[in-house]
This record gives structure tokens, sequence and C-alpha cells, in this order.
């Protein structure tokens, strides 16, 4: 065995699961990358809630299977270990994404501006409907690789989702640090939230369906659908 | 270049929709009653776009494997839309009425609803006004002989009916008495037989005499002072010509 001392800090740094060593006080002392996007959706305590809840009950590390969801993050399972009074880890296990069954015809897809889609998107909204709504968006989001059809279902059907909503608002970001492989390659992710006060659930499998052909990550809940969208360029 | 007019907030949307996805690949279809602009429409945004009927199955299959841009008309009438594919192309189809909803819903991204005439006023008065100018042009008669307010709409057929209706009227509007007795000529010289031609055909005069009248003077005794016959008489032929 090399007795060379080895700097592990920059590996958890760059996991892609999160990791977070908290003080006795609930205080944090190292947070990697991942762990603070998700400080972005959770808060700090109860984070430091869960570690002392799972912790193991002498000095030492415990891992435990259990399911965690903070907003689009996933984890399936945490390990909790303290090797002295005044420290203890928290890492978190992200569940993998499920792989789509049928492969991405990408050399089909065309170069798209989505701010042009989800405009005239919210343009056939607006002949049908008259909610109020607000746009936020980024217009310098690049123009990426998309099936253009699919992807105008998608976010029709998701539109309507909201056609009796009193107010919609509509944000489309993109999500910095997070990543997806597709087919070997590491692409960026846009987020495009809709929110509103409630949503009509009718048509659920089908936007499931539909972003699940473009492989996009989407978020159903009692008032927002949140569509993860990969940046193939 | 087709020209298309509206001032309908929902057809506005439709239109910026349409020119916002002018250069995307998806398929978009406009369903709307007959004659409200459907196809206009898409000519008017795709004016070089290939232009198919639904009615041959057979055209739009070829049309599809030979076009990226295609607009198929009366797609309600396509035998089996089930088999087309639409995939990476730019398709702008047109019907009469929606048919299958989950099939249109599964091959259209964008589904647009043609407001009927009767829910674009605006849009009315300028096709009344577009139809005049057309008819008066056509029949040769002088715009400021016709009298724009006074011509009834029928929008049963949106504009098919309403441009019937404009032009059959600046044609009864602008007839003289010369022109009057011709047509009654033409319609006798057709249907004139059996043993009672004097009495079935004096309607053809009376009855529009007595309606006129009464409208214009409302009551039977002033009418029948101005038509210079007795009030017995007047009311024998309102009773033998049916009217109310």
């Amino acid at each position: 065995m090399n007795n060379t001392l080895i700097d592990f800090e920059p590996f958890v740094e760059w996991d892609n699961n999160p990791f977070i060593l908290f003080s006795d006080q609930g205080k944090i002392l190292y947070l990697n990358n991942a762990a603070e996007i998700l400080f972005g959706y959770v808060s700090q305590k109860e984070l430091y809630n869960i570690a002392l809840s799972y912790a193991p009950q002498n000095f030492g590390y415990r891992s435990t299977t259990l399911s965690l969801a903070y907003d689009t993050f996933n984890f399936h399972s945490i390990t909790v270990g303290y090797e002295n009074e005044e420290q203890i880890s928290l890492r978190l296990y992200n569940t993998p994404r499920i792989q789509t069954s049928h492969k991405l015809e990408t050399d089909k897809f065309i170069t798209t501006d989505i701010n042009i889609l989800l405009e005239a998107n919210i343009a056939l909204f607006k002949t049908k409907n008259t909610n109020p709504m607000r746009l936020l968006t980024d217009q310098d989001i690049p123009a990426f690789k998309i099936d253009q059809n699919n992807f105008s279902k998608l976010l029709r059907k998701s539109l309507d989702a909201f056609r009796a909503s009193d107010s919609i608002d509509i944000s489309l970001k993109l999500l910095i640090g997070q990543h997806v492989m597709i087919e070997g390659k590491k692409e960026s992710l846009i987020q495009l939230n809709i929110l509103a006060n409630g949503r009509y659930a009718d048509t659920d499998n089908e936007i499931r369906s539909l972003a699940d052909k473009s492989q996009i990550k989407c978020l159903l809940k009692e008032q927002s659908i949140k569509l993860e969208v990969p940046l193939i360029q | 270049m087709e020209t298309f007019f509206t001032t309908s907030d929902k057809v506005e949307h439709i239109i910026k929709s349409f020119n916002l996805t002018k250069t995307l690949f998806v398929s978009s279809i406009i369903i709307g009653e007959p004659y409200t602009g459907k196809k206009s429409l898409a000519r008017h945004l795709f004016p070089d776009a290939f232009l198919v009927s639904g009615k041959n199955q057979e055209a739009v299959k070829e049309a599809l494997e030979n076009y990226d841009e295609l607009i198929i008309s009366d797609f309600e009438k396509l035998s089996n839309p089930s088999s087309l594919d639409f995939d990476n192309k730019r398709i702008i189809a047109t019907a009469n009425y929606l048919g299958n909803a989950t099939l249109i819903d599964e091959l259209f991204a964008f589904i647009y609803t043609m407001p009927s005439l009767k829910e674009r006023a605006e849009d009315v008065e300028y096709l009344k006004a577009l139809f005049m100018k057309e008819a008066c042009e056509t029949l040769m008669i002088e715009e400021s002989r016709v009298d724009m307010h006074s011509l009834p709409l029928n929008l049963s057929m949106n504009s098919k009916s309403l441009k019937k209706s404009i032009y059959l009227d600046i044609v009864k509007l602008s007839m003289d008495e010369e022109e009057i007795q011709e047509v009654i000529y033409q319609y006798i010289l057709k249907n004139l037989d059996g043993n009672d031609g004097y009495r079935k055909y004096l309607g053809l005069y009376e009855k529009p005499l007595i309606e006129a009248g009464l409208k214009k003077y409302g009551s039977q005794l002033q009418l029948s002072q101005i038509l210079g016959i007795n009030r017995n008489t007047l009311r024998k032929k309102i009773h033998e010509q049916h009217i109310d």
C-alpha cells in the first residue's frame, strides 16, 4: 500500500451524487457541486434531520434504502456516517433515469429555437382560452436538436392541462450544472415549468408518453408540469 | 398570392402561431365550418406549398413522398388518414369537421379551430364590402346605386351564402321596370300551362304589390286608397294571396 496521501476532495466534489458534511450543530461544513444544486430545492434543516434520523448507532457508516424526491431529484438510498462527535456526513444516491426502450433517432431531429415553438403553442392556446398568462423565458437558450412535431404535441397537451386555470406562469430556464447522458454524449438540460393554481390531469399519461419519446423528463404535480428537455447538439 | 383579411382575435392568434412555425417541420390542421376561409388562409400563409385534396388518398400519398411542404384540403374526406406519415414534413391540413378526434390529436401538433363568420362581425363587414364591390364590378352596376346597409346578411353557409345573397340583392335592387318585366316574361314563358293560368300567375304581380304596400302604408284602409280599389276588394285579395 502506497503511503502517499491522496486528496479525495475533487472526487467527491465532482461526484454526481450529493454529499454534505454537517457540524454537530447542523451547520454545513462542506458540500459538493451536486449538493449545492440540491439545496436549491430542499432546506438544510430537512437534510440534517434526515442525517440524524438515519445515523448509525455507533461511529461508522450506515446505508439505508429509501425513496426521496425533491423537485426533479430522486434518490434511492442514503449513507450517513460519522467518525467523531463534531462531524456527520450525508450522501444521497441518485435514482438512475429510466432508460427509454426506443432509440432516439437524433439524426432526424432538427435544430430548433425552443422559444419559437413555445410562443407558437402559446398563440395556439390563446385561440381557445383567455386565461391570463405570464412568460419568463431565457432568449439566450441555444438552438438544439429536437423532434419538432412531437415536442409541439407535448407542449400543446401540457398547456391544455391548464385550460381552466386562473393564471398561468410559464418559465423556461437553463438548468445550470445539470446534465444528462444521451447516446454517450453529455447534454445540458433546460427546464420548462408551467405553474397555476390547479390543472387537469386527464391527459397525464399522454404527456408522459410524448415526453418519453423525446427523452424528456416530466414531473406532473397537482399544480404544475415541469419538463426537463435535453439540449441535444 | 392570396390575400386574407381578419380583425378577429382568434384568427389573428392562428396567424401568429402559423407565422412562428412557418419554418418548422410541424403538422397543423385548421378545422371549421365550410366557407370560413381555411384554405384561403393556408394559401395566404404558404403561397408556395403544394396543394392536394383529401378526396384523393393516393394523390395525398404521392404528394407526401414528393414534397416537404404540403397543404391538404378536405382532410375529413381522406379514406385512411392513419396511414399517412407526417414525420419531418410541414403539413397544413384543412377540414370542415373534426371527425376522429383521437386520430387528429395523434397526427397533428397544432390543431386550430377557425371561428365561423357569425363569430367574426368585423370580418363580415369587410367581406360584405368586398363582395359588394366585386358584384358591382361584375354586374357593371354603379356602387352608388346600392345602399350597403340595406343588404341583408345570410351567414348560414358563411362566405358562400353571404356572397350569393349580396349578388342576388344587388341584382334585385338594380333592376328597372323593363328588367323586372323581362324576368317575369322568362318565368311565364317557361312555366305557363294548365287552364287557370291567369289567376295562377296574377299572384306574381298582386302578392308583392300588396305586401310592399302594407309594409309601406301600414293600414288596409290607406293602402286601398293608394291603390284606388275598394277596401273589400283589397281584403279579398289579401285572403286569396294568403298574406298575413
